[in-house]
Parts: structure tokens; C-alpha cells; sequence
């Protein structure tokens, strides 16, 4: 059918501007004037498909761009709970606000490629790990004591046309950057953030969150597929390692300088780089990254069953204080690799992940082997495009040196005091795109062992296995 | 003989194996937060604000990221490196129906006038959506008129020109008519399928100092596949680009994975429907904006992973596709990222936006 129509169409060709498109000034300064402009990036308006809660934060969101500033405010809130096993049985809430500032040096002062970056928690309710469940690998990677402290302050430069080089210094929380599995971060459980390894062998738990350590991170990109991650901080986080780390430095401002040195690397191996070619007839591979790393600190580690003299640390004889070992260090390997693709709903993929870290250091270590491993499916309903279904575990293996101190103990004390192993738990989560701006997270995690075997404290028996259901909820503001 | 044959044997096949460096140059957020850069541009002749060479960005979404609410046109001046602001056109007006949220849909006349469609909406979803305008704006970056009628529903995809200077031939594929909101699904729980986007025609007078005036319009391709999308707003035909002799037209078939052409698109007075397949399936995922390599090959984006990819049209081959977002923080990797791209003027590479990090990427 022939559709040719003759200027059919409602023109307004006639300059100056029509008056309709006039009204408003394409000067910036002046759009501010114009309130038909306000209404759909307001705070609570077009809920169903704002990427924020508070939209334009009654103008600051605005304001800030135009000097390269960008805030960000997020929740994140959620409430745990086992109802079987553990030391008791209950529901705690917990949540963590974070606020992040960053200035973008190219907008703010024409100088290209420096961001620098500002972060604070503030971190509320109780610890279902510490209060009810005991393990070692805790239930929520936002589980933390209740304060309100500095998180990151950094500077990062960046080099070369294709940004092969980057230096970042400050106080930095290394599980942003370091041992990170893509597919992994969907999950709750701690150990899908920063492992069990670092979380139970570095002085203070390691540099990662809620804490941070001052340092300098240099990454480089010698091929498009190959990165290079290398930095060096000091060697704990707080400045005394004894006591709760996170109350030696409770808002997080201490600085300390005065430990040894944690040096830490990775190299990197990504497909898809820029600039891979994938042809014509031929099967295309899927995605993945792999990653090889190790950790040094030079800091003093206490031995787990040694005292200072030789003795046995539970022989009654023993001075009670551990023979110190200088240094610790890890190996690990981290595989994130897409299994399969949906040829009907090109968002379906099913991805798998594998994260495995050990240290030989059995004397200075609690935990000497950890691995987590997981499936992640996105859109797994039609048109949920932005949900993900997964399923995986962690593994946490107690050292042998701490398994003959509990051995040692029970000799010494002439009873059956139960001998630590290992722990493992599986995790299923769904996580559900309520809105851009909100999540919701249903959680099941079931451990086995808990603490690797510790005894219950109230009860002539080991901590028995536990599940754990929960809710989890992150907002965007 | 060796070194010839050596030399032969050196020859590219095509285009992207010439392609080895990604270069960020800058973000495209706008002064005023807009976000999700779609329609990119080089523009053709110094005129007002803009300098030949100069690369025109705009932007889909507003700073909370609701899509069809981007009000601004950034530029980049290449000699300088540096982006600024060249158009904030009003949120509002009772010119455009519904408002103003520019798409893809962006053209450069060498007389200076620059074509942008509007697809606006006040939820961020087709539910909402207007029928959208072409909006006129001068080499000042000011509005100057905006063509609406009933041909003109959801201006989407990248624009083919035919620039003579005091006349010209705008193609736009025109993919908003009759869709619902993502939520109306069919029975496999995807928003349906509404069979009537179609393929615009303008013809342009430009008399001397004035903006350019519609002296025709032809609905040249009609019954192609759109429908809403959540993240992607909708999905519809999107790239256009001309054959080098000017004849055919080459549309990308989102829906139906597929790159078509539109015989002797300039001239003829019918719809071809949905037009001729050239290629479907094999390397395209879901094609998006389209253009015309120096050797004549076609290049199209996928929007539901980082490649570009490569193809012979006379042919009808896909030679084969590069990563130029390969961001596994999206599954595939750079899903949703790549929307529109523009071949440099030296021909030796393309500009690129990726809308995940509202950023402007050249390769070459």
C-alpha cells in the first residue's frame, strides 16, 4: 500500500524559537526556573522506575554533578534468623547504611583521570553470628559491630590513553579490589565477600570490611586480557591486635602506621578482553576470569599450640603465652566462568564461580585452607531480566595446629573436649528487582559443623548444625 | 614472489581486525545528571557552537535514570578533549506531545541544523510514553521547532542521511505506535509484540538561513516487530544506515535478530514491508544502531552483549564481531551497555557510548 503523505506533519519552522520551546532557556543556570522541569527526578516520584528513592535529593544530586560530584546513599537491612542448632535459636535485625562521595577530577578541575573517593558506614542492630550461631563463617556480609566510622579515603590516578596503568593511595577496604568473584557477591554469607582465610588469619580479620588500612595499589594492563593488581599497606588494620579490632578503631579514623607491611597481588585473566575478536561460524567461548593471588604480612603471629618455651599451650605448665612466628602468607585462586547461555532469552545465563585459598602455615593459623564455590542463574523467569537465582557453599578448614590444641586440651583436662575440624554450609538466594531502587533478598543458608565443631556452651555437646532463613532488603537513596 | 604473497595474505577481510585500541575519552553525564547516553553524531561542517569533527552525544535518562526523560545534547571537541554542554532543551513543552526524552534518533545537517527525536515518558516505562516529535534544534543548541503528525510515533533508532545542503532526505524508524507497558505480557510472560513499527522517510527543503521545512514524507517499511522492555525501554527496529551508492537502505530488526534492506529506499513511493533479509542470527544479538564501515560493510551493535559486529552486505555474510565492552559486571558481558556509534571522520575508527558508565569510547 503506498503511504506517501504530504507534509502532514505539525511544523514550527519559523525561527526565533517557537514559543512553546522558547519558554525555557538551554541556558543550565537558568533550567532551575522552569518547575515543570522538578517533577520527575523529585524525591518518591515515578517509585516504579527511579534508580533512587529520594530522586534528586531535593536538588543536591544536581548541584553536586555540576562540580563532578557524585553522593551516593544506600541501605542495606536485614533480618536472619535459625531456627534450628546454634548456641539459641532466634531472629536478630541488622543493617548498614553507606554513604559514598566521589569527585571526578576531570569535571571538578579539568585535570584527567583522578577520582578521588570517600566512604562511611554506619552499621545497626545485632550480630546473629556472634549472638546465636557462633560460626566462623558468618552468616551476613554486613554483620559488624554498631558504629558509625570512616570506611575508604583514596586517590586514584590514572595513566596512558588506555588508562594501562592506575595508582590508587589511601585507606582502602582491599575486598573491593582484591580476591573478588563476580558471581559471588549475589550471595549473603560473609565468605562470599572477603574469605575465610584472611577473615581468620590476618591481624584484625585483614583490610576489608568494615575496616580499611592505609596503602598504595597499583594496577597495570599489560594486554587488554591480562591485569596486574599489586599493593602494600600496613600490616593491620588497628594499631593494637588485641581486642575486638573493629573497637581499637571504632570510627575508623586511627590511621595506623605502625605494624608491618601486608603486601598483597594478583594476576588477572579476563575473556572477553577489548578487542577479542570472535568469528563467523565458529563457536564462541563463553565468558570467564581467573585469577591467581597471595598475600604477605610481616607482622608477629602467635602460634596455636606452642607457648614460648616449647611447652604445649593447654599443659597446665605452659606461661600461656604462644611462641610468636614472624610473617604469614597465602596463595589463592579465583574462577568466575559462564556455563550457558540461553539461545531463547539472550539475558539467561547460568554462570559458576570457584574460590579456593590456603596458607602451609598451619603453627600461626586457625583457618588453613578455605573454598567457596556456587552457581548463579540471571533472569530465570521470563522478563525478570535483573533477578538472580543462586546456590553454593563455603568450606572452612580449622588448621591442624588448632585441632591438636583442642586435642591437648581434652588430654589435659581428661575429657572428651571436642576437636575441631571444619565447617561447610550451603546458601540459596533469590535476588528479586523490586524496583531499580530496591531489592529483596530471600536467604537460606544450612551449616554443618559450626565453629569447625566447637563445644555449645551451655550443653556437653558440639554446637549442632543450623538453618538459617532470612530477608534481606537494599535501597538506593 | 613471497613478499607479495605475504602481503596478500596480509590484507584485512574487513574493517574491526583494524580496530586495536579502545580509548575512553570522557563522560557524557551532563551538567545536570542526565544519564544513559544513546544517539551519537559527528558532525559534518562548523556552524555556531559546533566545530566539523566534533562528536554530539545525547541522553536518554534524567539523573534518578528514568528512561525517556534525557533532555540534554553534550559535544566533544576532539582537538581539545573536552565535553561540554550543547543543548538542554525543556522538560516540557506543548510542542512535542508528552515531553522530551531524546532517543537515538539524531542527524546533523551540513546547513547546521541538527534532527533529534523525542520519545518521552513520565514513569520510565512505555507505559507512559507519548508519541514523541522530531525536535529542530540550531548550531546554538536552541530548539526552533518540533514536527509531530501521525507518521511520527516513537522516533528510535540512529538516522540514515542524504545531505545535498539545501535539500536533504532524513530516514527514522519509528517504533512507539500502540505499545503497551512491560507488564502486558503474552502467555510466555514477555511483553507482546506489536507488529507496526515502520521506516519514516522525510524529504527536506532548507531554504538559505532558515530551519530546514518537511516537504514530504513516505512510509518506505512498515510491520516490523517492537515491544516494551524494562531495562531497554523498548526493543524495535534501531539502526539505519545508507548503502554507499545511496540506494538501499539497511535496517537493524531487533526483534528479529536480522539486518534487512530497503531497495531503493531514496526513491520509492511504497512500503516495502519489512523489507529484504540480508543476514539473521549467526554473530547478531539483538542489532541495534548500524552503520557503514569504509569498505562498505555494515556495522551493528549488539545490545545484548559488547560486540560489534561486521558484514558483508553485498555478500550477505558475517565476517565477525569485536568486544568493545567486555564488562563481565553484566551477563553476557556488556549487556545493555552499547546503543549508538559514529565512524570517525578519518575513517580509521568509530566513536562508541556505553550507557553502564556513561562513558564516550573511540576505537580505532
Amino acid at each position: 500500500m503506498a503511504l506517501a503523505i504530504a507534509a502532514s506533519v505539525r511544523s514550527f519552522a519559523t525561527p526565533p524559537p517557537a514559543p512553546g520551546l522558547a519558554e525555557t532557556s538551554s541556558n543550565p543556570q537558568e533550567q532551575g526556573q522552569n518547575p515543570a522541569e522538578a517533577a520527575p527526578t523529585g524525591p518518591f516520584s515515578n517509585l516504579s522506575r527511579t534508580g533512587f528513592l529520594l530522586g534528586d535529593m531535593f536538588g543536591l544530586r544536581p548541584m553536586l554533578s555540576k562540580a563532578g560530584i557524585n553522593f551516593s546513599l544506600t541501605e542495606t537491612s536485614e533480618v536472619l534468623g535459625n531456627v534450628t542448632g546454634g548456641a539459641r535459636q532466634g531472629f536478630d535485625y541488622d543493617g548498614l547504611t553507606t554513604a559514598t562521595l566521589t569527585l571526578d577530577t576531570q569535571r571538578a578541575f579539568d585535570w584527567n583521570g583522578g577520582l578521588f573517593n570517600i566512604s562511611a558506614l554506619q552499621i545497626h542492630g545485632r550480630n546473629l553470628s556472634a549472638d546465636n550461631l557462633d560460626t566462623l563463617q558468618t552468616a551476613s556480609g554486613i554483620e559488624a559491630d554498631r558504629s558509625t566510622r570512616l570506611w575508604e579515603l583514596w586517590f586514584q590516578q590514572k595513566f596512558f590513553s588506555q588508562n594501562q596503568l592506575d595508582v590508587k593511595i589511601g585507606q582502602q577496604s582491599l575486598d573491593q579490589e582484591f580476591i573478588v568473584s563476580q558471581n559471588a557477591g549475589y550471595f549473603v554469607n560473609t565468605m562470599f565477600g572477603w574469605p575465610m582465610v584472611p577473615s581468620a588469619d590476618l591481624p584484625g580479620g585483614g583490610p576489608a570490611y568494615p575496616l580499611s588500612d592505609l596503602g598504595i595499589r597499583v594496577r597495570a594492563k599489560p594486554t587488554d586480557s591480562f591485569t596486574v593488581l599489586l599493593g602494600v599497606f600496613n600490616g593491620s588494620p588497628v594499631a593494637n591486635n588485641s581486642g575486638d579490632p573493629q573497637q581499637v578503631n571504632p570510627s575508623g579514623t586511627s590511621f595506623p602506621l605502625n605494624g608491618g607491611a601486608l603486601v598483597i597481588g594478583e594476576i588477572q585473566y579476563a575473556y572477553p578482553a577489548l578487542g577479542s575478536m570472535v568469528y563467523a561460524g565458529e563457536s564462541e567461548p563463553l565468558a570467564r576470569t581467573y585469577k591467581l593471588g597471595f598475600w604477605f604480612d610481616s607482622e608477629s603471629f602467635a602460634d596455636y599450640r606452642i607457648d614460648s618455651t616449647g611447652r604445649l599451650l593447654a599443659d597446665p605448665a605452659s606461661n600461656g603465652i604462644a611462641r610468636s612466628h614472624h610473617g604469614d602468607y597465602s596463595l589463592y585462586a579465583v574462577a568466575d566462568q559462564m556455563i550457558w547461555r540461553s539461545n531463547d532469552d539472550a539475558d539467561r545465563t547460568l554462570n559458576g564461580f570457584v574460590r579456593i585459598m590456603g596458607t602451609p602455615q598451619e603453627d600461626r593459623n586457625l583457618v588453613d585452607l578455605s573454598l567457596n564455590a556456587g552457581l548463579t542463574l540471571h533472569d530465570p523467569l521470563p522478563h525478570r531480566d535483573d533477578d538472580t537465582f543462586g546456590i553454593a557453599l563455603g568450606y572452612a578448614k580449622v588448621s591442624s595446629s588448632a585441632s591438636a590444641l583442642d586435642r591437648d586440651t581434652g588430654h589435659f583436662t581428661d575429657s572428651n573436649y571436642p576437636v575441631r575440624s571444619g565447617e561447610t554450609f550451603i546458601e540459596a538466594t533469590y535476588q528479586y528487582q523490586l524496583t531499580p531502587w530496591c531489592q529483596i533478598q530471600p536467604d537460606l543458608q544450612y551449616v554443618f559443623n559450626p565453629g569447625g565443631g566447637i563445644p555449645d556452651p551451655r550443653a556437653d555437646h558440639k554446637i549442632k548444625d543450623e538453618l538459617v532463613i532470612g530477608m534481606r532488603v537494599n535501597i538506593s537513596f | 614472489m613471497a613478499l607479495i604473497a605475504a602481503t596478500v595474505h596480509a590484507a584485512p577481510r574487513g574493517f574491526l581486525e583494524t580496530v586495536h585500541k579502545h580509548i575512553t575519552r570522557c563522560s557524557t553525564i551532563s551538567e545536570n545528571g542526565d544519564l544513559n547516553p544513546y544517539a551519537i553524531i559527528v558532525a559534518p561542517a562548523s556552524v555556531g557552537k559546533i566545530h566539523e569533527g566534533d562528536v554530539l552525544i545525547d541522553n536518554f535518562n534524567n539523573m534518578s535514570n528514568l528512561q525517556g526523560t534525557g533532555t540534554t545534547i553534550m559535544r566533544y571537541d576532539p582537538s581539545s578533549k573536552k565535553m561540554s554542554l550543547f543543548a538542554k532543551l525543556p522538560a516540557h513543552s506543548a510542542l512535542c506531545p508528552g515531553g522530551v526524552g531524546l532517543t537515538t534518533a539524531m542527524t546533523m545537517l551540513k546547513s547546521g541544523w541538527i534532527i533529534v527525536g523525542s520519545l518521552p515518558s513520565t514513569d520510565g516505562t512505555t507505559r507512559t510514553k507519548s508519541d514523541g516529535c522530531l525536535l529542530v534544534i540550531d548550531p546554538n543548541g536552541q530548539p526552533v521547532a518540533a514536527w509531530t503528525g501521525p507518521n511520527i510515533n516513537g522516533p528510535w533508532g540512529n538516522m540514515a542521511t542524504i545531505d545535498h545542503g539545501t535539500t536533504a532526505t532524513l530516514f527514522v524508524s519509528m517504533s512507539g505506535l500502540d505499545v503497551p507497558g512491560p507488564d502486558v505480557k503474552d502467555a510466555r510472560g514477555y511483553p507482546i509484540i506489536v507488529k507496526k513499527a515502520t521506516i519514516l522517510r522525510i524529504d527536506l527543503d532548507i531554504p538559505a538561513g532558515q530551519p530546514p521545512k518537511i516537504k514530504n514524507q513516505t512510509v518506505i517499511a512498515q510491520g516490523f516487530g517492537q515491544r516494551a522492555d524494562r531495562d531497554s525501554f523498548l526493543i524495535g527496529p534501531t539502526g539505519l544506515a545508507m548503502s554507499p551508492d545511496g540506494k538501499t537502505l539497511f535496517a537493524s530488526d531487533a526483534l528479529e535478530n536480522q539486518i534487512v534492506a530497503i531497495d531503493d529506499a531514496p526513491t520509492r513511493t511504497t512500503s516495502a514491508g519489512t523489507g529484504r533479509t540480508i543476514t539473521k542470527d549467526g554473530l547478531l544479538r539483538r542489532p541495534l544502531s548500524l552503520g557503514v564501515a569504509p569498505n562498505g560493510h555494515l556495522l551493528t551493535c549488539n545490545g545484548v552483549n559488547g560486540q560489534i559486529v561486521e558484514i558483508d552486505p553485498a555478500a550477505g555474510k558475517q565476517l565477525y564481531a569485536q568486544w568493545i565492552d567486555a564488562d563481565q559486571a553484566q551477563s553476557p558481558p556488556g549487556n545493555g551497555d552499547l546503543f549508538g556509534f559514529a565512524m570517525t571522520p578519518d575513517g580509521k575508527g568509530f566513536y562508541y557510548v556505553e550507557d553502564d558508565v556513561n562513558a564516550l569510547v573511540e576505537a580505532r
